[in-house]
């Protein structure tokens, strides 16, 4: 039996397809509905903030920041509670990293305010003596691409069925209902509100400049996301 | 019974079939000094050692043809 | 045609050849500027602060190991394959016009893929997926370049003279089946230029643009069983395949032990799947998956010893080989880190070492001394194995060959051991308490403590690199000067120039 397996590619190719497929179908498979579930408190991404997502994607900051605290005394009280599955519900793609060349950033939305993260990423080592991180300066100046961050909002409410303009359970009992436009329009009307309340708590003229023309730049985007990491 | 159960007495049995067919295995590689072909399994190393495109092959493929 | 006898035609080796030279010193070149990017952060604005966008650390980095893993490494594996594929089947690609054709279009649409990876990276266009990084249109190139290549393999298989498999050609079929199932799976997603928004608009947003089908912890689950497993069937199985074919065929020594080269492999294929779990220890995936890819990855010691022990006492009674020649020092070393860095993986993947270990540079010292000590070594003398057999001249220097080697020995020893000082450092750190229970470290304080091993890091890297250019120097000097050889100096030992 062995040897005629040795001697036929196509049956070989299907044995060795077997051997290598076998432990995806038995880890994978079984807990895949499970962990995909929310846990109270989690809401979607506004529109503003899945755009600042795609700014954290685009400059791979996942690359030196992990988002998955783990159950260590040490790790809980530098960065809150531990990672919890249905945290992530509404994370594609999920961004825990591989290398904490800097902090964990899954809670920064509870100690870091949006004045700290605009000064941090002009001058990283001016609010942070000593750190390696380079500054992100073209943040303040390339603009966010919301178009693209409404597409794939109606993108993930239509197939995978993520609770836009629906009441989402809070932790403290309420509800929330996180807003998707109806129009592309609406959409870019809905981020500017949201992007002028981060700007009103900016130093940098040239931001408030570009949101009184009705433009958003990356860097209010980016702190939009990080706000909302709690 | 559950999923969770069916699946533990899924993995035993598919265990133990691992095991089975990993000791024939090497049963099978160390029993026969020679296979069908009348070749130790040692031989195959001359698949690498005399690969010129004019040296005889350690099976050839024609020789099944011709019989 | 009748009248000429048949020979290899090795057209399309030769042109990966070249591909797996130009895209090591890129992936390299790259690797050592983050090195000393982390070491020094001035260098991230090294061309100016109008393009600091394209020199900045984290937009570099994945164009780095894409750089390695797709340029260098999948280059040498199709080169190698397209080398001994013929070799070991007793088939010329010339005999087929038809194979010959799909190997060429095969370089041609990979070589589009990485002008439009390298392009695509550099302006930010990422999934963020590790080692998965690219959006859809290219995910579509990428698995055409791969159905071509496997139409090469089964093509040739197809009309091969040898009715049984060499066992390099399984690790390639193996290879080219994981990486398959591994990468459609990884990268289902969704364009988002489907959306339609409710007043009817539509193509909106960048088209290039997906959504992952998975999320969260599913979405992790599956990316690092994939991740772990394109090093499994990118670094480990192609790998493996090529010192199975040219460690024997360079010494003259058939390997030590046929039948456990099987057994190897099917435990290889068989067990290194179950390990991804690894990477998430502690994470929120559930439990029993951790421990199984713990459980899993000391079992993995097994297969790759199996391995790794054969090719070594292959050489038994011929060490003589390796103090003469510079090549079989390459593969030798190559076994040996194989030998070190799965001891080292399994270890790291005892859930308490990983407390400590993950998310450091230790993870980043483990997997380089694989890839430059491993992966890097066997491609590098695979090539020197090839050059005078399909130049059809003599390597143009022994002496630089074995002070490239000693060079690069050097570099992946300073990396690998400032690298494991760096990460256990830092992870001792970040979890030291004070007497009073508060942490003792702030988190600048783990980072600036790591300057000198950065540093060295840096140079070791930069050691790397020099021996990598001195290798190209080779190569290009044995094609365009090497003494001309004829094909009974070429049976086992390569001819090697003073």
């Amino acid at each position: 039996m062995f040897h005629w397996l040795e001697k036929h590619p196509f049956f070989f190719a299907v044995g060795v397809f077997l051997a290598i497929a076998f432990a995806g179908l038995v880890e994978i498979l079984p807990n895949f509905a499970q962990a995909s579930r929310p846990v109270i408190g989690t809401a979607p991404y506004s529109t503003l903030e899945l755009a600042g997502r795609q700014v954290y994607i685009k400059n791979s900051c996942n690359a030196c920041h992990s988002q998955l605290i783990r159950p260590f005394k040490s790790e809980t009280d530098r960065y809150g509670h531990y990672s919890l599955s249905g945290e992530y519900a509404y994370d594609r793609p999920f961004l825990w990293g591989s290398k904490r060349t800097g902090p964990d950033l899954m809670r920064v939305g509870n100690y870091r305010t949006t004045d700290w993260h605009e000064n941090h990423m002009k001058d990283p080592t001016g609010v942070v003596p000593g750190s390696i991180m380079p500054a992100y300066n073209w943040m303040f100046t390339n603009n966010a691409d919301i178009n693209t961050a409404y597409a794939e909002q109606l993108t993930v409410a239509q197939f995978f069925s993520v609770p836009y303009n629906k009441p989402v359970p809070m932790k403290d009992g309420s509800t929330k209902i996180v807003k998707m436009g109806a129009s592309v329009a609406e959409a870019n009307a809905d981020a500017l509100a949201e992007a002028k309340v981060i700007a009103a708590d900016m130093k940098d003229q040239n931001i408030k400049d570009a949101i009184a023309r009705g433009e958003i730049p990356e860097i209010v985007a980016i702190i939009a996301y990080l706000n909302s990491l709690k | 019974m559950n999923i969770a159960e069916l699946q533990a007495y899924g993995y035993f049995a598919l265990t133990i079939f691992m095991v089975v067919i990993l000791y024939s295995y090497i049963y099978h590689l160390y029993s026969k000094k020679k296979n069908a072909d009348g070749c130790d399994y040692e031989n195959y190393s001359n698949m690498a050692l005399k690969d010129d495109v004019t040296d005889t092959p350690v099976s050839a493929i024609s020789d099944d043809k011709e019989k | 045609m009748e009248n000429r006898p048949l020979e290899y035609d090795y057209t399309v080796a030769k042109m990966f050849m070249l591909t797996t030279i130009l895209t090591g010193i890129v992936g390299m070149l790259i690797g050592v500027i983050l090195a000393f990017e982390l070491a020094f952060p001035g260098i991230n604005t090294i061309l100016g602060d109008g393009l600091a966008e394209y020199t900045n650390f984290s937009r570099l980095r994945p164009l780095h190991t894409d750089a390695v893993i797709f340029g260098f490494t999948l280059s040498g594996v199709f080169a190698t394959w397209y080398y001994v594929g013929q070799r070991v089947l007793k088939v010329s690609m010339a005999e087929s016009g038809f194979l010959m054709f799909i190997g060429k279009l095969h370089f041609t649409l990979y070589v589009v893929g990485v002008i439009a990876v390298i392009v695509s990276l550099l302006a930010g266009v990422t999934t963020s997926k590790e080692y998965a990084e690219f959006e859809w249109p290219i995910d579509i190139a990428i698995v055409v370049v791969w159905v071509l290549w496997g139409m090469s393999i089964f093509g040739l298989i197809g009309i091969r003279r040898e009715k049984s498999l060499y066992i390099s050609v399984w690790y390639y079929i193996a290879t080219f089946l994981g990486i398959a199932m591994l990468y459609l799976f990884n990268n289902m997603e969704i364009p988002t230029m489907l959306a339609a928004s409710p007043a009817g608009e539509t193509g909106f947003g960048a088209w290039y643009h997906s959504v992952s089908m998975y999320s969260g912890t599913n979405d992790a689950l599956v990316q690092w069983w994939y991740g772990h497993n394109a090093v499994a069937f990118g670094f480990t199985v192609p790998i493996v395949a090529m010192i199975y074919y040219f460690l024997p065929k360079e010494s003259g020594q058939a390997i030590y032990s046929y039948k456990l080269s099987l057994l190897s492999f099917w435990g290889l294929m068989f067990v290194y799947l179950w390990a991804g779990g690894h990477h998430l220890l502690f994470s929120t995936v559930p439990d029993w998956v951790q421990t199984m890819g713990s459980i899993f990855s000391v079992v993995l010691i097994l297969p790759s010893w199996g391995s790794a022990i054969n090719m070594l006492l292959t050489m038994k009674g011929e060490w003589q080989q390796v103090a003469a020649s510079p090549l079989i020092k390459f593969m030798v070393l190559a076994s040996t880190f194989y030998m070190f860095s799965t001891l080292e993986g399994p270890i790291q993947a005892i859930k308490s070492v990983n407390a400590i270990a993950h998310f450091t540079d230790w993870i980043v010292g483990h997997v380089h001394d694989g890839v430059l000590g491993w992966v890097g070594f066997m491609i590098m003398a695979a090539l020197f194995h090839m050059a005078p057999r399909v130049f059809k001249r003599e390597l143009y220097s022994k002496s630089l060959m074995a002070t490239q080697f000693w060079i690069q020995t050097l570099g992946v020893v300073l990396y690998f051991t400032s690298m494991w000082i760096a990460g256990i450092t830092q992870g001792m750190m970040w979890r030291a308490h004070d007497e009073f229970g508060n942490l003792a470290y702030s988190f600048i304080d783990t980072v600036t403590v790591l300057h000198p091993y950065y540093t060295i890091r840096g140079v070791g890297g930069l050691l790397y690199l020099v021996g990598f250019l001195m290798f190209a120097y080779n190569i290009y000097k044995t094609m365009t000067s090497g003494r001309r050889v004829e094909e009974n100096e070429l049976q086992s030992a390569s001819p090697m120039g003073a």
